[in-house]
């Protein structure tokens, strides 16, 4: 009966691509429509595998635990090398060279921290979602209302972000207008994530992590090849063309003050530790060996992938900038975001262009599947599950709560993406960012680490953290001054974070010090038990039976 | 007694604890530490990171950042290989341990 549904969808899927094709837009892309579609129909292949095999919460929201280590480096790596972070940062390299680098940093150094303070235990005290690991000694009730809540608002900020990115991007790629294209890619991630559930997904995003990084390595060589081999050559011959000169080789105006230096930091390396969909991917594998074997070959992977953005931005400055072919009325086609596109096209011809292109609309779907998965989760297992059934166990209404949520959230996704079209996406990814390091992070590392942590403390705290989050993002210059328009912004800095983290550890501290109610005595005396489980996982193969 | 707090009381607990205390916190703080003073130097002294290294274009900056990506991969090998080495025979010899104190 699913199935047959799954089969429904796909076909209606390829008609729409199909039709879409004859629209009267940019030059079509054959290659890479071709391209595209192989990817397409090899991953809906894998999800009418996976939907046989997904039976139980644990085969859905993760994946029976049956991911090794290496498949789920991967696999987290794939969630974490969005299309944003490709071409964003190619495109930052190439129009202000090391500000680029700023940002690669900043979404790698997160991942040594996720590594030491987090991925073990929590792979030892959850089961699907980091509510799980929060709400182990607090009040299962407040705690997860609120865990939820901040993995909703990231999820769906940076979906927002995900999509308007897609659709903007497949206008220019393969001539579908935008409104299908954002459709196209939220039929496909409900389809993916109601029918395959997480073994489907991490498939997707395994498939999506080797093709995008032997696309950008085979991209890397051919520059450095160009260069003979030189990171010298390739900089001297950059700083010739470039207008900035030299000084694409100094930090410029990305950050311009310390607040807003310091700000960016912390949101980039806290956020990294509180996004959900990350956070998901550690109940995916058996235990915390596996679970610390995952962030080692993740951050490889991603590390790698950086180092050779950084490279394809100076390429593309050198192979871009001297060719006219690229560029109308003085601008690059389509905005600085192309630059590795175009770039492809330069390097290796419509053939590599068609492969880049597909690999870029691959990744994108294959990210918006696994936020789509995490959100979801946080609705079905977190607020259905405690809320509505009370914890009574039962496997198929979750499952199809969790199916139902997932349809929702593709329709949600592509309704404020067609709303969205013409809004900056930057902040909506800026402000995921934010959200996960001022709600989700201290919460999850003061429960793991923190005795005194009580549950009116994290809530209080956690939800002074979120909404300084939000109305700081409201008030300051991305919102106000770029989007609403006023003249100036209530609050000066871009990056709020120094402000909502500090203000969600201190609110946490402040209010779990000052309870003294019995729950709270009851909470600090349960942590020492929680703490053996998180440090040897003891009694967990017993906790993954329910 | 119940099962966690006799686990605490193992010698090999105690020494799980110390032998993770030992490790994570000093590479989390080198971590911390190199990014924001990468950052930090951004904020404050932003023509300094421009600077060529030698007669060259590539600039102290470019070094320092790529060296920080090359930096975080060789933080989690240390960790890895310390984990498995000295982290994972005290983890199942607890393990062990726990189930005959059941």
């Amino acid at each position: 009966m699913k199935l047959k549904t799954l089969f429904a969808c796909s076909l209606a899927f390829l008609a729409a691509a199909a039709w879409a094709d004859t629209a009267p837009k940019p030059p079509v892309n054959i290659t890479a429509i071709t391209m595209f579609l192989a990817f397409v129909l090899v991953t809906l292949g894998i999800t009418y595998w996976a939907a046989r095999r997904t039976k139980t919460t644990a085969d859905f929201y993760a994946a029976g635990g049956g991911i090794t280590g290496f498949q789920n480096g991967l696999a987290i790596a794939g969630d974490y090398m969005s299309a944003a972070s490709f071409l964003g940062i190619a495109g930052l390299v190439y129009t202000s060279g090391f500000d680029g680098l700023i940002y690669a940093i900043g979404f790698l150094v997160g991942w040594p921290i996720v590594l030491l303070l987090i991925a073990e235990p929590l792979r030892n005290l959850g089961k699907y979602t980091f509510a799980d690991v929060a709400s182990f000694r607090l009040q299962q009730k407040p705690i997860r209302i609120l865990a939820a809540s901040g993995s909703l608002v990231t999820v769906i900020f940076y979906l927002i972000a995900q999509l308007v990115g897609a659709g903007k991007l497949i206008e220019v790629l393969f001539g579908l207008p935008y409104q299908s294209a954002v459709i196209i890619v939220g039929v496909l991630m409900t389809l993916y994530v109601t029918f395959g559930g997480m073994l489907a997904t991490t498939w997707v995003q395994l498939i999506k992590a080797i093709l995008l990084l032997s696309g950008a390595s085979l991209m890397a060589l051919l520059v450095l090849y160009h260069f003979g081999f030189s990171f010298e050559n390739m900089f001297a011959e950059a700083t010739k063309v470039h207008a900035k000169g030299t000084a694409i080789m100094a930090p410029g105006t990305l950050v311009s003050d310390p607040i807003s230096a310091i700000s960016l930091g912390m949101a980039l390396m806290f956020g990294t530790a509180g996004l959900p969909h990350i956070l998901m991917r550690f109940f995916t594998v058996k235990d915390a060996v596996q679970a610390r074997r995952s962030v080692f070959y993740a951050t490889g992977f991603i590390g790698y992938f950086y180092i050779l953005t950084f490279i394809i931005g100076f390429g593309a400055i050198v192979l871009l900038l001297n060719n006219p072919n690229y560029f109308a009325d003085g601008k690059l086609v389509g905005g600085t975001n192309m630059a590795a596109i175009h770039l492809s096209h330069a390097l290796g011809g419509d053939i590599l262009l068609g492969f880049i292109s597909a690999v870029a609309f691959a990744t994108i779907l294959a990210v918006v599947s696994g936020l789509t998965l995490a959100g979801s989760s946080a609705i079905s297992h977190d607020l259905y599950a405690t809320l509505v059934l009370k914890g009574e166990r039962n496997e198929k209404k979750e499952i199809r709560a969790s199916r139902i949520a997932t349809v929702c959230l593709g329709v949600i996704a592509v309704l404020l993406g067609i709303v969205f079209e013409n809004q900056n996406v930057a902040f909506m990814v800026g402000l995921a960012f934010c959200v996960a390091a001022s709600a989700n992070f201290p919460i999850l590392l003061l429960s793991m680490y923190w005795r005194k942590l009580t549950t009116r403390g994290a809530v209080i705290g956690g939800s002074l953290g979120l909404i300084t989050a939000l109305v700081l993002v409201v008030i300051g210059p991305t919102v106000w001054v770029d989007a609403f328009h006023f003249e100036k912004a209530i609050f000066p800095f871009k990056y709020p974070a120094i402000f909502s983290v500090s203000v969600a550890f201190i609110g946490i501290w402040l209010f779990s010090i000052l309870d003294k109610s019995a729950t709270a005595k009851a909470e600090e005396a349960a942590f020492d038990a929680q703490f053996v489980r998180s440090q040897t996982g003891i009694g967990i193969s017993a906790a993954a039976e329910h | 007694m119940n099962q966690p707090e006799q686990i605490r009381q193992l010698p090999e607990y105690a020494e799980l604890t110390r032998a993770r205390r030992k490790i994570v916190w000093p590479l989390s703080i080198a971590v911390i530490v190199a990014y924001f003073a990468l950052i930090l130097a951004i904020a404050f002294s932003p023509t300094s990171l421009g600077a060529p290294i030698g007669d060259g274009v590539t600039s102290i900056g470019v070094a320092l950042g790529l060296s920080i990506i090359l930096f975080c991969m060789v933080i989690t090998g240390i960790y890895v290989t310390y984990a498995n080495r000295v982290i994972e025979p005290l983890t199942r010899a607890i393990v062990q341990k726990a189930g005959e104190l059941k």
